[in-house]
């Protein structure tokens, strides 16, 4: 019935209905159109937005809001850190790949396991070359002059990528029926999750080459992404284990009395479910994980953040940090929500099959 | 370098019944930098304004990056193509150093004694003064911190910035109020909101705040020294070639400052020496480099690179800069400053 109440009428109902409601509506309307008005006011009406040096903003005073020239001169920075000049073509060529790869592997044409492998892996090869060049005529840029959005990007996907097979197969270990695989699995997850990811990277990045041989080390970079990816499989592995138990356990009987063999059950029956089922806490997963990439800038690396505090650290821009600081805000929540909308469909798609 | 260094072992050889070799052999870490032919120098995680900052075009620039520059200059000619910047932070710089990340830090890195001991580190003779400094607003008329007197100073609480600025109003018998903010935004806030009459913090880090008050002018740094922290280039310890190396690089920088050698006329200067110690440290008569594993002229590239010191100070913090730090103890002693070459023979 209510499709047919009227805008005006829905309204005075659900916000004027007493006198009480009328005051907190208009008390926080009121509170929240001034709020708005001075956000819109410093980033769209009064900002600046031309401009290729800071003497636009400085020259009339502290009067104007944002001072987007920053943006203007320093984007290049912050997209691409101390990739070198002339060569970043390639670094954002390299960063589409890498989203057209995940995008494509978002379609459900591609979520059989060759074809998903096939794509990740020509992704990857082909952003590898391009960043890294050194063949073709493209010139060798070794990966700790790799920055700004692409090794985001990059390092994103690639612990994506890496941590959750590893994540599964930690999963399937932790259920297993014989203790001797399940309780030191349980042990390594509970070690794994008690360590702040941050001193997990420091040992990847400071502690490793001291302990291992030269030739086991491989760059910094996959260092990290190898102790990221497994740090994000350790709870990626428990949420997938909450996928298991979610599944009613007359499945794995009946397929069993099917005569359905381990694998068989595992990839027919049990997966698909267990996917399902630990959907949501998965994608939360992932936004956490392209969040915290923002940490190995403490180990120097030149990421979207750390080269957005580059480009406003020089003398020149200093006072525009509030400024960058948004632009890269802007950057991670375009991402994010992406990620988030593409549950959603996940979600919404899979229901559809459920009932 | 290979064929200097056959050179050096017949010299020496042919010399080894009248005197000691002319030519040393350089160390294990030149030798590692001089095979590899690339020098690995630090940068900064982001930005170090005033030390190592990044242009439009991705590019490092800066004091300690002109001493990178520098280094790498003397040790190949030139530094373009062999000086990789490794981006580091200030936690990751010593295991960065002993793990071989990095071959050098020079990277504002104060010279302490638990460094100097228990982390096996060796450090340069200092490059620069990091000096506490008080900034006041150029109106009271101050010319030095005495001129604040009854006044008072803003300081992050609880920091050795408070301790020293406190040591220093009782040693010299001022009425100084310190008023203390928790955190380094809000001492600066507090200042230019005129809070306090003066404002405390690291000489270079006070340049950098200065430039975000509405008009930098209006504010003076002044010149006396309420603390310092001596800065210095970190090599590991065991590697005395090396070590050497990052003194005579300073060496040089002074030295040329004092007999007025600059990045202009270090090509005339090489051609016609005023005087012997000069033509020797560019390269015009042998010595200043094959003692250090290095080319004669090692110390002309350097010049011709980044300029003496004076230079590199006044292009990255001082007058060339938009920082505008005076020199002050940063001088060389002829100037009322603290830094000296010493004696090239």
């Amino acid at each position: 019935m209510s499709a047919e109440v009227s805008f005006g009428r829905k309204v005075r109902r659900d916000f004027f209905a007493t006198p009480l409601d009328s005051v907190i509506t208009l008390a926080f309307s009121a509170l929240l159109i001034y709020l708005l008005y001075g956000v819109l006011s410093w980033g769209i009406f009064n900002a600046i937005w031309g401009g290729d040096s800071a003497d636009v903003c400085r020259a009339d005073g502290a009067k104007h809001g944002a001072c987007w020239t920053v943006i203007n001169v320093r984007w290049r920075l912050i997209l691409f850190g101390l990739y070198p000049y002339e060569e970043q073509w390639r670094s954002a060529i390299a960063c589409m790949v890498i989203l057209v790869t995940a995008v494509l592997s978002c379609i459900p044409y591609f979520w059989t396991g060759k074809r998903l492998a096939l794509t990740w892996i020509s992704g990857f090869a082909a952003f590898y070359l391009l960043m890294k060049g050194g063949i073709l005529g493209l010139p060798l840029v070794v990966e700790r002059d790799w920055g700004g959005l692409s090794l985001t990007v990059f390092i994103f996907s690639s612990v994506a990528m890496i941590g959750m097979p590893m994540s599964i197969v930690i999963a399937l270990m932790r259920r297993s029926k014989l203790p001797l695989i399940a309780r030191p699995t349980a042990f390594l997850i509970d070690v794994t999750r008690s360590l702040p990811l941050l001193s997990i990277m420091f040992t990847a990045a400071v502690v490793i080459p001291f302990v291992l041989p030269q030739w086991l080390q491989g760059d910094k970079l996959y260092r990290i992404i190898i102790g990221f990816a497994i740090f994000f499989a350790a709870y990626q592995a428990e949420i997938i284990r909450g996928g298991f138990q979610a599944v009613p356990s007359g499945q794995e009987e009946a397929s069993a009395a099917l005569g359905l063999n381990y694998w068989q059950n595992l990839w027919y029956i049990m997966l698909p479910q267990v996917f399902r089922a630990a959907l949501p806490p998965t994608i939360n997963q992932f936004v956490i994980t392209f969040k915290e990439t923002s940490l190995v800038v403490l180990i120097g690396f030149f990421e979207v953040l750390a080269s957005g505090a580059a480009a406003f650290g020089t003398a020149e821009w200093k006072f525009a940090y509030k400024e960058v600081y948004v632009f890269v805000g802007l950057i991670f929540f375009v991402f994010v929500l992406s990620l988030s909308r593409y549950g959603a469909y996940l979600e919404r798609r899979l229901s559809v099959e459920q009932r | 370098m290979r064929k200097l260094m056959n050179l050096a072992a017949a010299t020496a050889f042919g010399a080894a019944t009248m005197a000691v070799p002319a030519f040393a052999q350089g160390g294990p870490t030149l030798t590692k930098v001089l095979d590899r032919g690339t020098l690995l120098c630090t940068g900064h995680n982001g930005s170090f304004q005033g030390f190592a900052e990044v242009d439009d075009q991705g590019n490092w620039t800066g004091l300690d990056i002109d001493l990178c520059k520098g280094l790498a200059s003397g040790l190949f000619g030139t530094h373009e193509g062999n000086l990789e910047i490794v981006p580091i932070s200030w936690a990751q710089r010593w295991p960065a150093l002993q793990s071989g990340d990095v071959d050098v830090i020079i990277k504002a890195s104060g010279w302490t004694m638990s460094r100097d001991t228990e982390l096996n580190l060796n450090f340069s003779r200092p490059y620069l003064i990091g000096a506490f400094q008080v900034m006041s607003l150029k109106d009271l008329g101050a010319e030095n911190v005495a001129g604040l007197d009854g006044g008072s100073i803003c300081v992050a609480a609880g920091t050795s910035t408070e301790k020293v600025m406190a040591a220093f109003i009782e040693s010299n018998q001022l009425e100084i109020e310190l008023i203390t903010f928790e955190k380094t935004e809000e001492v600066n806030s507090s200042y230019f909101a005129g809070r306090c009459d003066g404002v405390i913090e690291w000489g270079p880090a006070l340049a950098a705040t200065r430039l975000q008050a509405d008009n930098p002018e209006d504010h003076v740094i002044l010149p006396d020294v309420v603390a310092l922290e001596a800065e210095g280039i970190v090599v590991p310890h065991g590697d005395d070639n090396w070590h050497d190396i990052q003194n005579w690089l300073l060496a040089t920088l002074w030295f040329a400052e004092q007999e007025g050698v600059t990045q202009a006329n270090v090509d005339e200067m090489k051609a016609n020496p005023p005087t012997t110690a000069v033509g020797k440290m560019l390269g015009a008569t042998p010595g200043y480099g094959s003692r250090l594993g290095l080319s004669d002229d090692w110390g002309y590239h350097v010049i011709k690179a980044i300029g003496n010191f004076g230079e590199v100070y006044e292009r990255n913090l001082g007058s060339g800069s938009s920082y505008k730090l005076p020199r002050g103890i940063n001088n060389l002693w002829t100037k009322g400053g603290v830094h000296y070459p010493m004696i090239i023979d």
